[in-house]
Parts: C-alpha cells; structure tokens; sequence
C-alpha cells in the first residue's frame, strides 16, 4: 500500500469521525471529537509498527472508526436523559400560559401577514364623518341598487336646506382610461360631483396643489389598488393628464386604501360640476346632515320627503354609513357578550368547589391561583380576537357582510369553549402548586339508594392535595372537594419536593 | 449494592481493564477485546454513574513525545467497592485482566 493511498484511508477516517460528531451533543461535540480523533492517531500507530500496513489493517482501523457512531449515539441518550429533568413542567401553570402564548402568537402573526387582515384594519380604521348618510329611494332593493337621478340632487341643491348641508352624486360605469400611447385599460370609474369626497369626509393622499385645481380640467381621483398596480405607486402622477373615454382628465388625487365603503365598486372617480354629468341612467347620492338633521335620525336611518320638478312627492330613506360598518372590534365585543351570556348553559361558574375542610391556603396561594385564571382569561380573550379576524377576513374582502357573520359566529364559539376550558382546567388545578391532578382513580360504590358514596380521587402529582370529584352529587357532597396532604404522606412523593 | 446489581460483566471487565492500569479507550479495547463501539459507550455510562472519571493528560506532555493528547480515566472510590463486588461475582476477572508494569496516572 502507497503512502497516497494511507493518505486517503486517513483522510476518510477523519470523515467517519466528522460525521459521527454530529450525533453527539454540541455542547460536548469537540472534547469528543478531539478523544477519538487521539484514539485513532493510537489505533493507526499501534496497527502500523508491525510494518505491515494493509487492507486488513485499514478495515480494523474502518471497524475502529464505525465504533464511533454508536458512541455518539449513546452520548445522545444520555444527554436526552439529562433533558428529562424538566418533566415536572408537565401539566405544570407555567406550561398552559406557554402553549396559550404560543397560540396567540401564531394567530398574531397570521393576523399581520394576510393582506385581507391589513384591508380589513385599515378599512376599519377610516374615520367616517359623523352625519354623512346614503339617500336611496324608499323600497328599494338593496344599498348596491343605483335608485337615485342627478336632477333630484339638483332639486335639492338649488332649494334651502335645514336638515343637510351637501349634496353628492356619482354613477358607477366601465370606462376606457388611456394611460399612454400603448398603456391603458377599462375600469370602473364614477363620474361624480365634484364635492364628492368632501361630503363623504374621506381625505385623499397626494393631493394636487389649487392652481392646477383652477384649470377647469375634470379631476380624475384614483383608488389605492389602480395606483399600486398601473402606475407603480408613483406619487408624482398626480397633476398628469390622462383620456378618459375620449376626454381629457387630470389625476388629483390618490384615494386612500379601502376607505372607499359606498356602493359601487369604484376603481376611480372622475369629478365634475352637476350641469356636466349626463342626466341618463341612475346613481347614488351621498349626503351630510346638519345638527338639526342628525336629531331627526332614528336607529340610523331618516326619512326624507320631497318633490321632483314634476311636482309630485317622493319618499327617500337616508341610511347612516357609520351605522352599516361596525367594525372588528365592535363585532368582537358583542360575540364576547353573546357567549358570557350563553356560558352558564355549557359549564358552571362558579369556583366555589375550592373547599378544604382542613387546611386553608395563604392569602398569596389564593391570589396567585386568582391570578393564573384571570391570565387564562385574558390570554383566551385575546386568541379569541385575533383568530376570529384571521378566519373572518382571511379572503373574504372588506365590504363583504360575510366577513361580519363569520367573525361573529367565531369569536362567539371560540370565546365560550375558550372559557369553558379555563374553568374546567382550573378546577382540575391544585391549589397550592397550581399543577392539574393525575391518576384518576374511580372509588367506592355508585349505589341505588344514593346512600354510599362513589366518586372519582385525582391526585397532586407533588403530593400537595387529593381531589374527591362525586359520582352522584347528594344533598352533603354535591361539589368536588379539596384535601390538603400533610407531611405525613411525604414518603409516597419522594424527590417531589411534596409537603 | 444497588450499583452492584447493575454492573454488567462487560462493565466489571473495564472497570478491572481500568483498575489495572489500562487507563485510556484504545488500550482497554486492545487488553479486552471488546470492540469500540462497546467500549466508548460503556465507559461514558460508567462515567455517568460516577464509577469512573475522566482528565485530559496536559498537553506538553503530548508535545514531549509528538502526539495528540490523550484522555485518561479512573476509578472513584464508589467505581472501587463496585469492582470488589464484581471480582466476588465474577471470579475470573482478574485472572483475564492482569495488571500491567507501569500505571501512569
């Protein structure tokens, strides 16, 4: 055998050994590749003085090598035994508020991440303006139906107002934009009044400054989403000219994302004076009440009479717009009210079954014990929160009335078993080291009289009480009770640290 | 007596193996016959029931003869009464493992 060919054998040796570290620890991986990397340097010395190097002798010295893995591995059993010394945090309190922790985080994060979320927080956010109201005519069917004509809102405009101080109209239809010369698209886009968005209250970004205002030029306000996605989120578009349909119209303005909650799926708004708007097809009309006007309103909806240029009366239904969105966190609270409601259906509430007919725990045991419920609740409460809005708005999109129902319905089901679970599980806690009872044992005899007694005895792993849970609540032992272990029953909990 | 009844004859033979001055892996497996994935493993047991320790031998020590350092083991005092109540069970042990001339620890 060549000295290359020793070489190599040593070489793939060292790799054996290499990979067989990786088994071990990594706090002990280097003194234990440094021992059996010695050990091999006196494995090939001692198989190597006889002089006769050969094949036989490398496979010795391989089969030395393969000996390794199983020490590794044996390193690593001991190590996992090691490990083992954090049994006791099973079924211990600081393990239920990790594992709660670690739900909520998860649902946190989902609820930061999904762009419906962000929509939906955002769109929820927009601060609407007190008093501002959609006219549809009464009867008709639905918000997203278009009832209302320009020349009513003009009716309205050229006669004297009490109850309202600005009216808007705006009619949704497929328009041709032309971006560039090879560039452009069909959206949605509203011709509305030009008062459109003060009416509403809705503030855009971007806006263009009052002299290119002045211009006479039709404004052309785009949505958040056209913006991003056709012009790259480029705020120096405002004040450029674009063709829409056939006319010329400069942007002013960007909408601010998801804040748009009136019907019409709008892409952009092209605003104008009211002579200007086609008289053809019906639209929506947006208006804002006066103080006095707001006193008028009633479970915020008004009613409005008033007569078209024919001189014949009409009934109009003003629908408040803060009234139709609620919001998550509105939705939220009254599911929370729902299932508080629905709680005593599903589970007991009271904790009154702490009773120890012995031994009484210290004031600072019964407010730690307090506090641990009161953190499971609140830990729930929150989980209830963000899951329910993970669910709801994960693709439904903001202006849909399903997300509503079904954050509803969630945080309703998740929040009562949420608590139904925190109070079973603190009953089944014991009172002194707030660890759960084990090892259900079933007792006595379930008797036809209902004279003996039969029940079921969990006990304190750490040897602090013994719960007695009946099996047929009677007239004297209708509730679990608590039995608090004195120092007596040490010897069954040895290295439990019980007393 | 409790580390009695665990005592397997392949840890009473390292432990003898040990005692007799073959103090480090290599020279145990060579004197025993054991294969080192028997050897290493028994010995880190042994370690961890505090029959055996382990140092490592300094390091100019290793530079005086030109090699690697090398890790030597012991017994302990409780590895001692435990090999005496092996060479009872087993009374061929020290017969199989004699010791060896020079005892370098």
């Amino acid at each position: 055998m060549t000295p290359y060919s020793q070489l190599v054998f040593h070489a793939i040796d060292l790799g054996l050994l290499r990979c067989a570290s990786f088994l071990a620890p990594e706090a002990q991986r280097a003194e234990w590749r440094l021992e059996w990397e010695s050990e091999l340097w006196h494995a090939r010395r001692s198989n190597s003085t006889s002089g006769a190097v050969s094949w036989r002798t490398e496979r010795e010295i391989a089969n030395f090598c393969f000996g390794a893995f199983q020490d590794a591995a044996c390193l690593r059993r001991l190590w996992w035994q090691n490990q083992a010394r954090f049994v006791p945090l099973h079924g211990s309190a600081a393990q239920c508020i990790f594992c709660l922790s670690g739900i909520l985080f998860v649902s946190y994060l989902i609820s930061i991440l999904s762009p419906g979320i962000r929509a939906e927080r955002d769109f929820s956010s927009t601060q609407i303006r007190p008093g501002t109201i959609l006219i549809q005519e009464e009867g008709a069917n639905g918000d997203s139906v278009p009832t209302m004509a320009i020349d009513q809102v003009q009716i309205w405009k050229r006669g004297r107002q009490r109850y309202v101080d600005g009216f808007a109209f705006y009619r949704v239809a497929r328009e041709s934009a032309t971006i560039g010369p090879h560039a452009g698209g069909t959206w949605q886009i509203a011709q509305a009044s030009s008062n459109l968005f003060a009416v509403a209250g809705l503030t855009l970004h971007y806006m263009e400054s009052n002299e290119e205002a002045r211009s006479g030029m039709p404004r052309l306000i785009l949505s958040e989403r056209i913006w991003r996605e056709k012009f790259g989120a480029n705020p120096d578009i405002v004040g450029r000219v674009l063709l829409v349909g056939s006319r010329p119209a400069r942007i002013a303005g960007i909408a601010p994302g998801d804040a748009w909650r009136l019907p019409g799926n709008s892409e952009a708004w092209l605003l104008r004076p009211d002579s200007e708007i086609s008289p053809d097809g019906r639209g929506y009309v947006v208006a804002h009440l006066t103080r006095s006007g707001r006193s008028e309103m009633w479970g915020g909806i008004v009613n409005i009479a008033s007569y078209d240029s024919r001189r014949s009366e009409h009934d109009f239904l003003g629908k408040s717009l803060e009234e139709q969105t609620p919001g998550p966190g509105n939705i939220y609270w009254f599911g929370v009210l729902l299932a508080f409601l629905a709680l005593p259906a599903i589970a007991s509430v009271s904790l009154a079954e702490c009773s120890f007919s012995s031994h009484k725990p210290s004031w600072i045991r019964r407010a730690v014990r307090l506090g641990f419920l009161v953190m499971k609740v609140v830990l729930v409460m929150l989980i209830t929160y963000f899951s329910s809005v993970d669910l709801a708005y994960w693709h439904s999109s903001v202006s849909s009335p399903s997300g509503v129902y079904v954050q509803l319905v969630t945080t309703f089901a998740i929040f009562l078993f949420g608590m139904r679970w925190a109070l079973l599980d603190q009953r089944q806690r014991c009172p002194v080291c707030l660890r759960r009872v084990t090892n259900p044992a079933q007792v006595g005899l379930a008797s036809r009289t209902f004279l003996a007694w039969s029940g079921t005895e969990l006990i304190c792993a750490d040897g602090h009480t013994l719960l007695h849970i009946p099996g047929l609540p009677t007239s004297w032992f209708s509730t679990q009770r608590w039995l608090y272990l004195d120092t007596s029953w040490g010897f069954l909990f040895a290295g439990s640290g019980a007393g | 007596m409790a580390t009695e009844a665990k005592l397997s004859h392949t840890a009473a033979m390292i432990l003898q193996a040990i005692d007799a001055g073959l103090i480090y892996g290599f020279s145990i497996m060579e004197m025993t016959g054991l294969p080192s994935g028997t050897v290493y493993p028994a010995m880190r047991r042994l370690e961890r029931d505090k029959l055996i320790c382990s140092r490592w031998e300094r390091q100019s020590i290793a530079d005086t003869e030109q090699r690697p350092a090398r890790k030597y083991y012991k017994l302990t005092a409780t590895g001692t009464v435990a090999l005496k109540a092996s060479r009872n069970r087993y009374p061929l042990l020290e017969r199989m493992i004699p010791y060896v001339e020079e005892k370098a620890l």
